[in-house]
């Protein structure tokens, strides 16, 4: 089982009332340098984090770490993170498939229709990642 | 050959004329008989001029010659008031004969082809000449009804014998008929086994050899027709004047041979195939069995036009071979007796050369032309190539780094909180790093559209549409994928249109429509602007216009100021 609210920025967020731990997080990104930036950056926000390079590894570590969100990169060296989404939404990870956000440092017009017909729950441009731009994504589901 | 002419010139001339002298003054009813030698005897001598000029390597000229003198020279003889002429005259009338078969067995090379045949042609003259001069010595004029006007002949052992003297003709006669026999079988068989350009030489010869026939037939003596002297002096001399004429004729119609080899040159469609260039040079030498044949790539031998292996360095009987000039591979294979036309051979194989230099120069530019179009598709791809590279490159490095440092910024100034100073500096520090990330993501679209890798030409034209500053509507786009280089065309030809539309068209709005047709796809914008663009003023369309011609299209542009602007692009698509 993974800890969640491990550290002191995320405590304050806890304490605040939060009943329910936030759930993990899984980063698929074939860049080192970008992941363990973004883990840093989602941990100080009291996610707990899952790190994966590739597509394949993507799936594999959905049906053993059942994160509550994989925030997935459209560009990955095996297949592509539309087709990773996919694969979650038709249960390759488990079921319930997990909340996929897709990721890019292009922009959404730079995929044209691609994200809308995606299973995806939405697009969120790497520049514009943030621990509450995730909560809402993760808010809007339970909704 | 010039001299050689002059002579025979000269000759037939002088024998017309002193036939013409020694029959002066005509008795009145041999005049028309008179007429008759005199026209055969010179059609003979024409026919030898004739031959002579036409085949100068062949001996024809010469046999028609003597045939010539042969016919003219005992009627002068004859009318000379002289005994001796007169004999001499009277002995030779019927040599004649021999030189025509001699001349219809060695047609057209002017050469008898077996032994046989050369002794069939001595037998022709020792039969023509013994049984003259057996038959002379019995011969009174008297019995030909000659008065006493006549000279003598010399020859006359005592009154002559009227009946020995038609003995011996009668014997001569026959003799005569079956050496026509065979002669005759001869050139039937010379004339089944020619082939090509020999056949059609032997054409007016047939004719000759068949009247000659139906004549010797008809006249010979074993017959004793009611019309025999109507035959003998009104067919017979048609016959005889039949093969010169029909030699003179065969002649001039082979003189503009010459010019049916440049008008069937002339025909010939540009970059024809070489079999349809045999068959024009077969037409205009009249050989039909012509052979064009090419060496080998490999150099193992020579293929003709329909494939089949040709043996160039022993060819068969009766063909001859010619290098065609210029060219190292190909050769014509020909019949043998074209060898008497050299000088149309010669041409034949010019006319051949340029057509096949020709040919060659037209498939080199050709090659040249396909290299050059495919090289230059080659460059626009390998460009496209490396625009996309760039694109991925700018994506995975520089706008990667820029995102991590916006969002590193971004913490920075949560946690500086305390510090406001501080927090305003890095929140302009990283607003720089927005727009610094912002005209990098521009910057790399310009470079090449990501959008058209991921989503192909339907998402793409969305995107170009969706960020024109001029309302634009797709009219129609197609779904599916296409090739790379057709899709990046189609994609710069809407772009560049809606660039000039936003810049120069002064529009209210535009329309994009793309269709796909059966190896086509057709791209066209319009816009209800103020129209007047010219596609050689700005480079813009002149880049395009390449760009289009680059994978094989064609681009319009319709702008007539004050109508709006319409570009369209036919790009193939397979």
């Amino acid at each position: 089982m993974l800890r969640v609210c491990p550290d002191a920025s995320g405590r304050a967020r806890c304490q605040t009332g939060s009943v329910q731990p936030a759930p993990a997080i899984l980063i698929v990104d074939d860049h080192v340098g970008f992941r363990t930036f973004v883990r840093s950056m989602l941990e100080a926000a009291g996610f707990t984090v899952a790190e994966a390079a590739t597509g394949g590894e993507a799936t594999e570590a959905v049906r053993t770490i059942r994160p509550g969100l994989v925030l997935l990169d459209i560009q990955l060296p095996d297949f592509d993170g539309f087709e990773v989404a996919r694969r979650l939404a038709a249960g390759q990870g488990g079921d319930p498939a997990p909340v996929v956000v897709l990721t890019s440092t292009r922009e959404a017009s730079d995929y044209g229709g691609r994200i809308a017909g995606s299973p995806a729950a939405g697009f969120l441009p790497k520049d514009q990642l943030s621990g509450a731009a995730l909560r809402r994504f993760l808010a809007r589901d339970r909704a | 050959m010039s001299r050689r002419l002059a002579v025979l010139t000269a000759g037939a001339i002088a024998a017309a004329g002193s036939l013409a002298w020694s029959g002066w003054p005509p008795h009145s009813d041999y005049l028309p008989i008179l007429i008759c030698y005199e026209v055969i005897g010179l059609s003979f001598l024409v026919a030898g001029i004739a031959a002579w000029a036409r085949w100068p390597a062949s001996r024809l000229g010469l046999l028609f010659t003597i045939a010539g003198y042969l016919y003219l020279v005992p009627y002068i003889l004859v009318n000379l008031a002289n005994p001796v002429a007169f004999t001499i005259g009277n002995l030779s009338q019927g040599i004649y004969t021999a030189a025509v078969a001699h001349l219809g067995l060695a047609w057209p090379a002017g050469r008898l082809r077996s032994r046989f045949e050369c002794g069939v042609v001595i037998a022709e003259y020792v039969t023509a000449a013994g049984f003259s001069v057996a038959a002379i010595v019995f011969w009174n004029p008297a019995f030909s009804g000659c008065d006493a006007s006549c000279p003598a002949n010399v020859l006359l052992v005592g009154d002559g014998s009227r009946p020995a003297g038609n003995a011996i003709n009668a014997i001569g006669g026959f003799v005569g008929l079956v050496l026509t026999g065979i002669v005759l079988t001869l050139i039937v068989r010379h004339w089944r086994s020619a082939r090509g350009w020999s056949r059609r030489a032997m054409i007016p010869l047939i004719w000759l050899a068949g009247a000659v026939g139906a004549e010797q037939i008809v006249t010979g003596s074993a017959l004793d027709l009611p019309l025999s002297s109507l035959i003998s002096f009104g067919l017979a001399p048609l016959v005889m004047l039949a093969g010169p004429v029909l030699f003179v004729i065969s002649t001039v119609r082979a003189r503009t041979a010459g010019g049916a080899l440049g008008a069937a040159i002339v025909d010939l469609e540009p970059g024809a195939s070489p079999g349809r260039l045999r068959e024009a040079l077969a037409r205009a030498l009249g050989d039909s069995t012509l052979q064009l044949a090419f060496r080998r790539p490999d150099g193992t031998g020579y293929l003709d036009t329909a494939g089949q292996p040709v043996e160039v360095d022993r060819p068969d009987p009766g063909r001859v071979v010619t290098r065609v000039v210029g060219s190292e591979r190909a050769v014509l294979v020909y019949d043998q007796g074209l060898e008497l036309e050299p000088q149309l051979v010669r041409l034949t194989a010019a006319a051949a050369s340029m057509a096949l230099e020709h040919s060659r120069l037209q498939a080199e530019v050709q090659a040249q032309l396909e290299q050059v179009r495919a090289s230059r598709a080659r460059i626009v791809q390998a460009g496209d190539a490396e625009r996309r590279r760039l694109e991925r490159d700018l994506h995975d490095g520089a706008q990667q780094r820029l995102v991590t440092l916006s969002l590193a910024l971004g913490m920075a100034r949560d946690r500086a909180a305390a510090d406001p100073e501080l927090g305003s500096l890095i929140e302009s520090a990283s607003k720089e790093a927005r727009e610094a990330l912002t005209e990098l993501r521009e910057l790399a679209r310009g470079i090449h559209p990501a959008v058209l890798t991921e989503t192909g030409l339907a998402g793409a034209i969305q995107a170009l549409v969706e960020r024109s500053p001029v309302a634009t509507t797709i009219t129609a786009v197609p779904a599916g994928r296409l090739p790379a280089a057709i899709e990046a065309t189609a994609y710069f030809v809407v772009s560049e249109a809606l660039t000039n539309v936003a810049k120069h068209a002064m529009a209210d709005s535009a329309e994009v429509t793309i269709c796909q047709r059966p190896g086509r796809l057709v791209v066209e914008v319009s816009d209800d602007g103020a129209g007047g663009a010219r596609p050689e003023g700005g480079s813009g369309l002149r880049g395009l216009a390449d760009r289009v011609a680059s994978v094989g299209g064609a681009l319009r542009v319709d702008s007539p100021p004050g109508c709006g602007t319409r570009l369209k692009a036919d790009l193939p698509c397979p």
